[in-house]
């Protein structure tokens, strides 16, 4: 365990690293106007790739978005529905399913941390 | 314990600073994939909060390693776990309420079950018309020798009361924004079964932090979600626990419903033992073989019930044979199935596995649409061409 003594520094070094690294780390959702909010309300709790995989309908869209609301995800009153279309646009029922990621050893690879 | 210094081998310098606090930052991703140390070649769903799937070239022994061991998370994994202050509280309907430590659990029996842990969204993959939620093919499954103490042992050392008729499951997970807690309960008559545990070690090892360390429930044969990992907390209660996880989550309905309907809470019923099921590991969908000899193998199970015949077709349905089962096998455990086949001519195939166990539960050909994609158990089926 790290002592209590180094707390501080580290905690100071997450606030540095981390918020960069997430989104440099993790794919992207789509563009479109909507692109920025969606992320920054989605990936506060989970990465984008949760999204990226599901093909849904814009009725089950809404719901899950709603269910988000409830949950704690911060959406402005003004962007809900426009919120809905992107996904429902971006993620319909007929898309081709998002390939398979891996986990890969660390010397594979590749990224701005190495 | 595990100490963040060995959670933290192999991750660079850079992510060491942040994830020191923030576990959750142990991956990094490019173009190539996600590193997540350990869980190397897995399919990688979801990084934050992790959902790994075994891919199906790992279906090729019947205990799965750790590291091909699938994890699911329903939110963040607990940033600090300290073997030596870890305690679980036994309450609610019981005469003493008890806090025990690692050491007391080490004192009292020792006991292990080798179980098959499968998701109930296992599957959801390949449910139509699509629902939300992690998109799981074939490996949200796998099968570990679980040791531990009995949870009916420690159930009894509090004294649990009468009218207590269900036992909750309370784990240190880290709940974001306001998403309600990971809490579930499971039945009494389940609780006190001599193979439900308090599983402290898997294929010997102590449990690693993905599975719940340091340690979990392990209720066999029922859906993963009633094992709950990081346990801190169990409860003895009256009824059925009354939260998320409980109603709406991880319920049937009681009866078929049209694609695209909603879950009616009021006509279903909590989801607990697994379904029948077999999947084909190899050959792998959509491939090309340039032998007409082929091994077609897999694993097949059926949760509290054993497997009692797998069946292969290889011209999509017309006529089925029987797969010879692997000689290993264990009352919870699944059996790993080979089938030797030498194609008639080059050509388009569909090889298909249907698995049948002891209480006449028969695969289906299609599985029934619920609203979450909960239990999908279809014949599984792989298109091949063959070459040669």
């Amino acid at each position: 365990m790290f002592k209590p003594r180094f707390r501080v520094p580290i905690v100071a070094a997450m606030c540095v690293c981390s918020l960069p690294l997430l989104r440099a780390q993790s794919p992207e959702l789509p563009p479109g106007p909507m692109q920025q909010k969606v992320t920054t309300s989605c990936t506060e709790c989970h990465e984008p790739r949760i999204i990226l995989q599901q093909r849904l309908s814009k009725a089950a869209w809404t719901k899950e978005v709603d269910k988000m609301i409830k949950w704690g995800a911060v959406v402005d009153g003004a962007d809900h529905d426009a919120f809905i279309d992107y996904l429902s646009a971006n993620f319909p029922p007929g898309k081709p399913p998002e390939p398979a990621v891996r986990a890969v050893p660390r010397k594979k690879q590749t990224g701005s941390s190495q | 314990m595990i100490s963040r210094r060995d959670f933290l081998v192999g991750v660079p310098v850079g992510l060491a600073a942040a994830a020191a606090i923030h576990p959750l930052l142990t991956w990094a991703a490019d173009q190539q994939g996600v590193f997540v140390p350990g869980k190397e070649g897995m399919i990688v769903r979801s990084a934050r909060f992790f959902d790994l799937e075994m891919p199906p070239e790992f279906f090729d022994s019947w205990i799965t390693p750790v590291s091909h061991f699938f994890v699911r998370n329903h939110m963040h994994e607990p940033s600090t776990l300290d073997a030596s202050t870890w305690r679980l509280t036994i309450s609610g309907e019981v005469e003493k309420p008890q806090t025990l430590s690692l050491a007391d659990l080490s004192k009292m029996a020792s006991h292990s079950v080798t179980n098959t842990l499968e998701c109930a969204g296992n599957g959801r993959g390949f449910q139509q018309p699509r629902v939300p939620g992690v998109q799981w093919q074939k490996g949200a499954v796998g099968t570990a020798r679980f040791t531990g103490s009995r949870l009916r042992d420690v159930l009894d050392r509090a004294g649990a009361k009468a009218n207590g008729k269900h036992v909750m499951f309370h784990g240190l997970d880290e709940v974001p924004g306001k998403v309600p807690p990971f809490i579930r309960s499971i039945p009494i008559e389940k609780a006190i079964d001599g193979d439900t545990l308090i599983a402290t070690r898997m294929n010997g090892a102590v449990l690693s932090k993905h599975h719940g360390f340091p340690a979990r429930a392990l209720v066999p044969g029922w859906i993963g979600a009633a094992s709950c990992k990081w346990l801190s907390e169990i409860k003895v209660l009256e009824r059925e626990f009354d939260g998320n996880f409980m109603k709406p989550g991880y319920r049937m309905p009681n009866h078929p419903v049209k694609p695209g309907d909603a879950l009616n809470v009021d006509d279903s019923h909590p989801i607990t033992a697994l379904n029948v099921k077999s999947v084909i590991a190899a050959p792998v969908d959509g491939s090309t073989l340039k032998s007409r000899a082929l091994h077609v193998h897999g694993a097949a199970w059926g949760g509290e019930t054993e497997i009692t015949k797998v069946e292969i077709s290889t011209d999509a349905g017309a006529s089925w044979q029987p797969a010879q089962l692997g000689r290993e096998q264990s009352k919870y455990a699944w059996r790993l199935w080979s089938y030797l086949w030498k194609a008639p001519k080059a050509g388009e195939y569909t090889i298909m596995s249907r698995a049948t166990d002891s209480q006449g539960r028969v695969q289906p050909a299609t599985t029934e649409w619920n609203p979450s994609g909960y239990l999908y158990n279809a014949i599984d089926k792989v298109k091949v061409n063959v070459q040669a």
